[in-house]
């Protein structure tokens, strides 16, 4: 079905190439899982196979041999970034008339394709942007599906989503693909295990360093696996957190306090808080359905969209929005739309500039930074050329400074491996430990049971829960 | 988030696209070479009353729409009134030189500013894009390669907007969202961009990715999920516009409002 002998690539204006001589193949019907450290050429080789490269991608590539399908069906990461048209039938019917199939035979077509996937919609002419992120990856899959693939090609097709859509998504997924030939790359790997029977894994440098069953090369490999932060099952048994997390903090005084709170959207009420009381050295967690208003109660909070009620700091009402802005600190979901200026270490000092600080306390300071976020070797470099978890990191560096005590964050592990998530987790507990406090959207269950002391639960713009969270046992080592 | 206007669908709507576009678009020349007041103020009229009974949008929306020409509307005029030439003086004060020439010449660019601004609506408010470019697709035999670029484009849109919001809090939260001085200013402008650019640019590309492979190519003949044709609410359009521009063209020489016929 695909067979690549003696690949090499290199993108233009990189100092190394990608692929030095690599050969795989692959047989009709397998499913098969790529795997390796981020940036190991994995998204590459799946558009090799897919023609994508060099068809629409022009990157200089040579093999001894490249047989690759004629119909592939590529799935990809961005939910937002692979539909060009406005209306979900319209998309579909995107698919059917570069087929060059009749107009008479489309609507059928499209139910269908929509029914394959369980796409349950009152009607077929709904807007996409309306569609949930699990759903527009649904709506991906089946005008991918109307192709009549050979191979379907799946990059990463779950890293955007919440958990609800990547079960969602990986239930269609294994119904629709059942007998076809299915090459995946994939980080979260919870659950494509039980679907691949096969895993290629690759080292940072482009090599496969294991070609084999499942569960050979997840058990033989396994401790390189963890290495790369991959999210793989158990991977939080054999994950030891800090001994302070879930620890209360001995001295909770009060550092905010909302009455009625009420944030609006266009003259909408989104979100009603009758009182929060946020104590120092709480690490809270908000939970909630996907469009329940957690990111507008941030939002409120931070004053950030139009909001009435009654804030009080440290027991003080809050005289105007620039005071709130110096004792809480937010970090939004993407972090590029936080940077400012065009060196990392630049940004680094922006904050202690703006307060007028002497350049060497500044410089003191950045240093610090540095060390701490582990972004040394980035420190010339422009925000936007660091990796996704190095993005992370700056984003949170930049925007707390220490006159900040209390940190908002917006899903901040979102898409981030498992390593740079709990490394995010560690420094936000060691931040917690300080006095401070935490708010943090997640859609994650294993951080709230792990990291969190108390949960507040969002339906509908309401609280409807806010309570403790009881601290996990202490499990050491790893079970299997 | 609801960017949309609630409207209901009339013929206007029903029209071809492709039509409505060969019949507007002459109407932008010939507004451009008639002279007489009296024929642009019955055109204004017409095509007004035509746009209000038609155009399938709340009365409240229409007018709300209307506001930003009016305001050219009166700008445009005005600066022509007030400091134009002309030999019959009706007033003058310092700079200020109101003649009777200056004075309907002034009004006369107003209107045609006004029309302008009534076809453009028409056509924006009662075309929607996809049917545009399936008609031009398939009536003016434009290359699909464009007219999709297109749709995808006007879908990046809306996504642009709410991005927009989002650099402007997490400007705000640093403090970065103010400067003072140009410098400053420019700094600020480059804050906003540069996000906002680099998103879209590798959205754009990404989405560019994804329709090739999909199948789209320039080689295959395709099929439209849309058939757009001409048909009878095209000629009611062809009709209807012909009245009203001809009637406004003779009553303007059987009961002229003003006396003048050529505002040059």
């Amino acid at each position: 079905m695909i067979h690549i002998e003696q690949l090499r690539l290199k993108f233009p204006g990189a100092e190394k190439r990608l692929f030095t001589d690599v050969s795989l193949s692959i047989q009709k019907g397998e499913k098969v899982l790529l795997l390796g450290p981020s940036g190991c050429g994995k998204s590459t080789l799946l558009q090799v196979m897919a023609g994508i490269i060099p068809r629409s991608l022009d990157v200089p590539m040579k093999a001894k041999k490249l047989h690759i399908p004629k119909r592939v069906g590529y799935v990809f990461q961005d939910p937002d970034a692979q539909f060009c048209m406005p209306y979900v039938d319209e998309e579909m019917a995107f698919v059917l008339e570069n087929l060059g199939v009749p107009r008479e035979e489309m609507n059928e077509k499209i139910a269908h394709m929509l029914q394959r996937v369980r796409l349950r919609l009152p009607h077929v002419h709904v807007p996409i942007q309306t569609l949930s992120g699990g759903m527009k990856q649904r709506l991906a899959i089946a005008s991918v599906l109307a192709l009549e693939p050979d191979v379907l090609c799946l990059d990463e097709p779950t890293a955007l989503l919440d958990e609800e859509g990547t079960k969602t998504v990986w239930e269609t997924l294994k119904e629709v693909a059942e007998d076809r030939t299915v090459v995946i790359v994939e980080h979260k790997i919870d659950h494509v295990l039980d679907f691949v029977e096969r895993i290629i894994l690759f080292n940072e440098h482009g090599d496969i360093i294991a070609d084999g069953p499942t569960h050979v090369v997840f058990s033989t490999y396994r401790s390189f696996i963890a290495e790369q932060g991959i999210w793989y099952p158990n991977v939080w048994e054999t994950y030891e957190k800090p001994k302070t997390a879930q620890q209360p903090y001995a001295q909770a005084d009060v550092l905010l306090h909302v009455q009625s709170l009420r944030g609006f959207r266009q003259k909408e009420e989104k979100i009603a808080i009758d009182q929060l009381t946020i104590y120092a050295g709480e690490w809270i967690a908000v939970t909630g359905e996907n469009g329940a208003g957690k990111s507008t109660l941030l939002q409120s909070l931070m004053k950030l969209i139009r909001t009435e009620g009654d804030m009080y700091w440290q027991q003080q009402p809050l005289a105007n929005d620039e005071l709130l802005y110096d004792h809480i600190a937010f970090v939004f979901q993407n972090p590029e739309f936080q940077f400012v200026t065009n060196r990392v270490d630049d940004e680094l000092a922006y904050a202690s500039r703006l307060e007028k600080r002497p350049e060497h306390e500044v410089d003191d300071e950045v240093e610090r930074l540095l060390e701490r976020f582990h972004l040394n070797e980035q420190r010339y470099l422009h925000p936007y050329q660091l990796s996704v978890g190095q993005k992370r990191r700056l984003s949170v560096a930049a925007s707390v400074t220490d006159s900040h005590r209390l940190l908002l964050l917006d899903e901040p592990t979102f898409g981030q491996d498992a390593k740079n998530t709990f490394a995010l987790l560690e420094w936000l507990e060691a931040y917690r430990q300080q006095g401070k406090a935490i708010v943090m959207v997640t859609h994650d269950e294993r951080i709230v049971s792990e990291f969190a002391t108390r949960r507040w639960i969002i339906e509908n713009g309401k609280l409807v829960a806010d309570e403790p969270v009881a601290p996990r046992m202490f499990v050491r080592g790893g079970i299997g | 988030m609801r960017w949309n206007i609630e409207y209901k669908e009339t013929w206007l709507h029903q029209a071809n696209p492709t039509a409505k576009l060969l019949l507007f678009l002459p109407m932008f020349v010939v507004i451009v070479f008639v002279h007489n007041p009296n024929v642009l103020i019955n055109w204004t009229i017409g095509f007004t009353v035509l746009f209000m009974l038609f155009s399938g949008y709340r009365m409240k929306h229409v007018l709300l729409l209307f506001m930003p020409f009016l305001f050219i509307f009166i700008s445009t005029s005005s600066s022509m009134i007030l400091f134009g030439k002309g030999e019959t003086t009706w007033f003058r004060w310092g700079l200020v030189h109101i003649t009777e020439e200056s004075f309907y010449r002034g009004v006369h660019l107003g209107f045609r500013t006004l029309l302008f601004a009534i076809f453009g609506l028409m056509f924006a408010l009662t075309t929607k894009p996809v049917l545009l470019f399936y008609s031009l697709m398939q009536q003016a035999k434009l290359k699909p390669k464009y007219a999709y670029s297109f749709l995808a484009a006007v879908r990046l849109l809306p996504i642009m907007l709410e991005e927009f919001q989002t650099v402007h809090q997490a400007l705000k939260v640093r403090r970065a969202a103010k400067a003072k001085g140009f410098r400053g200013k420019l700094e600020l402008v480059k804050r906003y961009a540069i996000p906002l650019l680099s998103q879209s640019i590798r959205r754009a590309q990404r989405i560019a990715v994804s329709m090739e492979a999909k199948g789209f190519t320039n080689e295959r003949t395709r099929t439209f999920y849309y058939e757009v044709t001409f048909g009878k609410y095209d000629v009611y359009l062809f009709v209807v516009m012909f009245v009203i521009v001809v009637v406004g063209y003779y009553m303007a020489d059987a009961f002229p409002y003003v006396a003048i016929k050529d505002v040059r």
